[in-house]
């Protein structure tokens, strides 16, 4: 018996959440706007010098403290893009079924832009929940500069090689 | 009026059989046949196997147990096509977009597992409700592929729901109805095995079953042959936007 509550429990939860979209489908409005964000203070919140040194300037307690508010407002943003992406989403989804072949192009290339973003943002914050609980388990941005320093060598050595006159900067446009 | 063989039964167990027919060659006249295969295939055996169950069940010439050999048959083809039907419509919403595309495929296999897995540790757990092994395997056979089907269109709304993507029409319409009986179904097969009911109840519960499933096929009716009202959209470009830096920026932290 008390399988048969927990599947009918379930079944009666799916059904309402379904039902829920169907209803929703109709009523979707676009009263939503796209919040500004600004990317130069994202990436200084991620930047692992700043970490870096607020860790040897701070006492341990503070240092954790300061970093879970910096967590905080990292996992703003993430959630402020991602609802930006959901929007766009709507927008372009809408652009798809255009007569015109370029505005229906640049609407699939929009949702997918969008559809990748919500992706990688919850894996994002994921992550950024699992450091706000564990403040000193380690700067997980600190491995993507790294990566990042060994691919704007090989860019440079790449560019030296095609044209010694003019070695390629990739750091410059980060 | 809710018994085995009253006029409602009959016409409950019949009508949306043909209607499902009918649907089917309306559809392949439409030229969907390229665009639901799997669909129109599923409509044609779903109400051809019902209907030889239903035939079975009224012709005298039929034993008793040839009747349940034949639900068997018809419960294992339909559960079949059905799985195979949600793999159409997956692919449908999530092929056209490369970005989530392998991952959402990924996803749904890994669900897959988990309700086979999840089902079978059901399934142990049911009361035998029959001596006779024919009966009750079937009763659990119906729980076990309505509690698959369950889960995985559900999951199918939730990353709908998640990445904010709206299905096309028919789609939709396919996967509501397919998700609004899966639901129905698994709740009344769940109380038939595992509650112990009476015949009588079990009856009542068979006309549940079956007016939801009517109610389906018209659902189909309409999300299928009725066309969408198009709004009014505003002409004009998209909206200038930064998701490509924005990814960028995500995609340093995920792949250091």
């Amino acid at each position: 018996m008390t399988l048969a509550i927990v599947l009918v429990l379930a079944a009666v939860i799916s059904l309402a959440f379904i039902l829920r979209m169907a209803v929703s489908r109709g009523l979707e409005s676009s009263s939503q706007q796209i919040v500004p964000l600004d990317v130069a203070a994202f990436r200084n919140l991620i930047d692992p010098a700043e970490d870096e040194y607020l860790r040897s300037q701070l006492a341990p307690n503070e240092f954790r403290h300061v970093r879970r508010e910096r967590m905080q407002a990292l996992s703003a943003y993430v959630q402020a893009a991602r609802r930006n992406a959901a929007f766009l989403i709507q927008i372009g989804q809408s652009a798809l079924s255009s007569s015109e072949t370029q505005t229906a192009e640049a609407g699939k290339r929009l949702v997918n832009d969008a559809l990748l973003l919500r992706r990688n943002a919850t894996v994002v914050l994921f992550r950024i929940y699992v450091q706000q609980a564990w403040p000193d388990s380690g700067r997980f941005a600190m491995p993507v500069l790294d990566r990042y320093e060994r691919m704007s060598g090989s860019a440079m050595l790449l560019g030296r090689l095609q044209n010694p006159a003019s070695p390629v900067r990739a750091s410059a446009h980060w | 009026m809710l018994q085995a063989h009253s006029f409602l039964w009959h016409y409950l167990w019949i009508v949306p059989n043909i209607l499902l027919i009918v649907l089917a060659a309306i559809l392949w006249l439409r030229g969907y046949g390229r665009r639901f295969p799997v669909f129109i295939a599923f409509a044609l055996v779903e109400a051809v196997g019902q209907l030889s169950v239903y035939a079975a069940d009224v012709a005298p010439s039929v034993s008793a147990e040839n009747f349940w050999r034949v639900d068997w048959a018809s419960i294992l083809t339909e559960g079949l096509l059905k799985f195979i039907l949600i793999g159409e419509i997956f692919a449908q919403i999530f092929n056209p977009y490369a970005s989530i595309a392998k991952v959402a495929k990924y996803l749904i296999r890994g669900v897959g597992v988990v309700l086979v897995l999840a089902s079978a540790v059901a399934a142990a757990f049911v009361p035998k409700d029959n001596p006779n092994g024919l009966i009750s395997g079937a009763h659990i056979l119906e729980q076990t592929t309505y509690f698959i089907e369950c889960g995985l269109l559900l999951f199918v709304f939730l990353l709908l729901y998640y990445f904010r993507l709206s299905a096309s029409r028919p789609t939709f319409g396919i996967a509501l109805g397919l998700a609004i009986s899966s639901c129905v179904h698994l709740a009344t097969w769940a109380v038939i095995d595992n509650a112990g009911l009476s015949n009588a109840t079990r009856v009542e519960i068979g006309f549940l079953n079956m007016a939801v499933y009517h109610l389906c096929v018209i659902m189909w009716f309409y999300f299928l042959l009725v066309p969408e009202k198009v709004a009014e959209k505003p002409g004009g470009s998209l909206p200038p936007n930064n998701l490509e830096l924005w990814n960028r920026e995500l995609e340093r932290l995920l792949h250091p």
